[in-house]
């Protein structure tokens, strides 16, 4: 599944990052790497999907997420 | 001299740093051949000149974008005598990875663990010296907006400095070798054994290898040039079989290396994290903009407060110094022409520029304030969505927003945005945003001329700004925002700090001061310019160069449908917009006040009816529709002259609406013509 299909609250762990190097590159540098440990604090649906990971507060645009393969954890 | 880089993701504090060490000892230019802004400083420690160069921040080292490519080349050919890294305590685990990407360069390096103050009151507990013996380079704790630690940074500078302690990546190569896919490891080992005869100057082999991996531009073509073809044609398969993610073999195992220097190192149980609720309202899509506005609106009515007075202040003491000129003048006798001069030019530039400084410190505060205590990046997240439409950043709304208030002090505040495309763009955007005085000027024309259809002159002026928008994004966009390099939003929203307030103020301060010295420099520039062309002995304007040149390219004018009053009153709208208003009050009514370009004459009462006896209808649309994107006024010149650093483009911005304001006005008069 993408990163915006889960829900609030829920954790989840990143599994894959599909796209360019510069985007991988982009989203490892932030703090998500593969395996990573992650939880999602808000997904309304329309705005990006916040995260929080490492210590850190990440906003993702939901098109980016679609590249972003995770699993519920 | 010693130099010093300062290396740190974004909101590490690197800044912070950078000011508190440097003060008024900065110097801010751009990278040479590069659109992006290098600044330098200088301290004294001891016997010992430091120079401190604030590199670019990025959140790694990969060459991906302009300023990253600065960063990465400094560092990498090794030009500083210390980098200096600076990491945010509270969110260690992810701003050490830019420790981990510079492990494998060969330069002598401290490590600064700021916000510690932060991290405390997260829980977190941070054994500085473990991490110390761990990384055996000299590690520092402390909080940069804190004056007091200073000494201790000093101290640990100098360790740094006689140590000369490298950091090596022999820890994520082992990290690697063990943990790596196999084939994929394999594929490491092979590329290092192909660029095993090259010359890796400042780097380690591995280092270079993985950057290679990560298909970074600057390393690939770098290899490329050095290897033979048939040597390039093997790496190259290795590096198709890769693919795009052929760069997360060792991007996984630096963070493993700093989860495991900080599971020796740090605890602090992670608490349950939840939005707080004002970020709940702060990121949400229709409060959180609601909440922006109101913030922003806080910050123009305090821009006026504060400016207001300062403005009241200037041009009273400008009254009372001018009678006191003329007097000086006639008592020593000097020519009449003399006192003009000290009047318009000198005392006139200072006291605009000084009254507009009002609006510059007003903005550069609250902008700093937001960034400071991290709100910022909650706005940016709410407008992203309208702003990605152009290709700017979130962030870009603030200052363009601002612009309402006045363009010239919101030119500073793009200072906000992290690239130099983005800040060149947002300026070009600004220009064509209103500031009060223009919007008083065209609504004041229009129904001068158009009576009660004046608030439709709202509504177009409107719908052109957006207009103009689209047209700067097709010129400018790409150039200044390469599409490749925009990477879509993902973005950090950094945890709310206390202001600091007394680094704020003294920063502010400073950039105002040099900000004031650059525009005045500019408004004295342009008075002089105007004062000469609009000069005439006894004040009449027909004695004037302006009119001799302004009679003469009257045919030419008259293409715009500006016959010579209207093209000088433009010409003043140039210098501002009450000028605009001066300078018609004079050209269409006998008033016995001297013409000058560049004076603050009240709009007389019967101006209205003097235009409208004079100006047809056509030549009235075209003139309001020039006013709409004339030049924004010699303030804005100054300070975007002053923040570029580059009187190109701001020659190149005063242009481009130099020719949209005269290229609307003649669309307008023609079609005016044609249907009237």
């Amino acid at each position: 599944m993408c990163l915006s299909e889960l829900q609030e609250n829920q954790k989840g762990l990143i599994r894959k990052i599909n796209g360019d190097s510069r985007f991988i590159s982009r989203v490892v540098s932030m703090g998500l790497p593969p395996s990573s440990p992650f939880l999602v604090l808000q997904n309304d649906g329309r705005s990006p999907v916040l995260v929080y990971s490492h210590d850190t507060m990440i906003a993702i645009n939901r098109k980016e997420c679609m590249q972003i393969d995770v699993e519920m954890a | 001299m010693r130099t010093i880089a300062l290396l740190g993701q974004p909101n590490s504090g690197k800044s912070t740093l950078f000011n508190a060490l440097t003060g008024s000892h900065q110097h801010v230019g751009n990278w040479p051949g590069k659109t992006v802004e290098r600044a330098e400083g200088f301290f004294t420690q001891g016997e010992e000149l430091y120079r401190v160069v604030d590199l670019p921040g990025s959140y790694g080292l990969t060459a991906n974008s302009a300023e990253e490519v600065v960063t990465r080349t400094y560092i990498e050919h090794g030009y500083a005598d210390i980098v200096c890294i600076i990491v945010d305590a509270s969110q260690l685990e992810r701003s050490l990875y830019m420790l981990a990407e510079f492990a494998g360069v060969k330069s002598p390096v401290m490590l600064v663990l700021n916000m510690m103050d932060v991290a405390e009151q997260k829980g977190k507990k941070i054994d500085v010296q473990k991490i110390e013996k761990l990384l055996n380079i000299p590690v520092l704790g402390f909080t940069a907006a804190n004056l007091d630690g200073y000494p201790k940074f000093f101290e640990t500078l100098s360790r740094a400095i006689e140590k000369k302690a490298k950091i090596s990546s022999d820890k994520i190569r082992d990290i690697v070798e063990r943990e790596g896919e196999k084939s994929r490891v394999e594929n490491l080992k092979k590329l290092e054994d192909l660029i095993a005869a090259l010359k890796f100057d400042n780097r380690e082999k591995f280092w270079v290898a993985s950057k290679l991996l990560e298909n970074d531009t600057l390393v690939r073509s770098e290899v490329e040039t050095a290897v033979t073809p048939e040597h390039w044609k093997r790496i190259k398969e290795i590096l198709d079989a890769e693919g795009s993610d052929g760069g997360l073999l060792t991007g996984e195992a630096k963070y493993r290396f700093v989860s495991e220097v900080l599971r020796e190192a740090s605890s602090g149980e992670e608490k349950s994290m939840k939005l707080s609720r004002f970020d709940k309202i702060a990121t949400h899509r229709i409060w959180g903009k609601i909440v922006a506005f109101f913030i922003l609106v806080l910050t123009l009515a305090v821009s006026m407060t504060i400016a207001v007075p300062i403005i009241a202040g200037c041009f009273g003491l400008q009254h009372v110094a001018e009678p006191l000129v003329v007097q000086m003048c006639e008592k020593f006798g000097w020519w009449p022409s003399v006192a003009s001069f000290v009047n318009s030019v000198i005392i006139g530039g200072l006291s605009v520029t000084v009254a507009m400084m009002g609006f510059v410190f007003a903005i550069l505060v609250t902008f700093g304030l937001m960034e400071d205590t991290g709100y910022l990046a909650r706005s940016s997240y709410v407008f992203d969505s309208w702003l990605s439409r152009l290709g700017l950043h979130g962030k870009a709304f603030m200052p363009l927003f601002s612009g309402l208030a006045c363009t010239g002090g919101a030119v500073c505040g793009t200072r906000v945005l992290d690239t130099r495309g983005q800040r060149l763009f947002a300026m070009v955007l600004l220009w064509s945003i209103p500031c009060g005085s223009k919007v008083a000027v065209v609504l004041f024309l229009a129904s001068v001329f158009f009576g009660s259809a004046a608030p439709l002159f709202g509504v177009i002026y409107v719908a052109m700004i957006f207009a103009s928008f689209w047209l700067s994004s097709k010129l400018f966009g790409n150039k200044l925002m390469p599409v490749n390099e925009r990477v879509g939003m993902i973005m950090e929203l950094p945890p709310y700090h206390k202001p600091h307030w007394k680094i704020l103020f003294k920063t502010v301060i400073r950039n105002v001061w040099s900000v004031f010295k650059k525009a005045i420099a500019v408004i004295w520039f342009v008075s002089l310019l105007f004062w000469i062309i609009s000069y005439s002995k006894d004040g009449n304007v027909e004695h004037s160069i302006l009119y001799t040149i302004g009679n003469a390219i009257e045919p030419f004018t008259q293409i715009f449908g500006m016959r010579w009053q209207l093209f000088i009153s433009y010409i003043g709208g140039i210098f501002s917009k009450e000028a605009s208003l001066g300078v018609m009050s004079v050209v269409f009514s006998s008033t016995s006040d001297a013409f000058s370009l560049i004076s603050r004459n009240e709009a007389g009462a019967n101006l209205g009816e003097m235009m409208r006896a004079v100006v047809t209808i056509p030549e009235a649309l075209a003139f309001i529709f020039a006013s709409m994107f004339n030049i924004p006024c010699v303030l804005a010149m100054g300070t975007t002259y002053r923040e570029t650093h580059s009187l190109k483009w701001m020659l190149a911005i005063a242009g481009y609406y130099f020719a949209i304001s005269l290229g609307l006005a003649f669309v307008v008069y023609h079609i005016a013509l044609w249907v009237l």
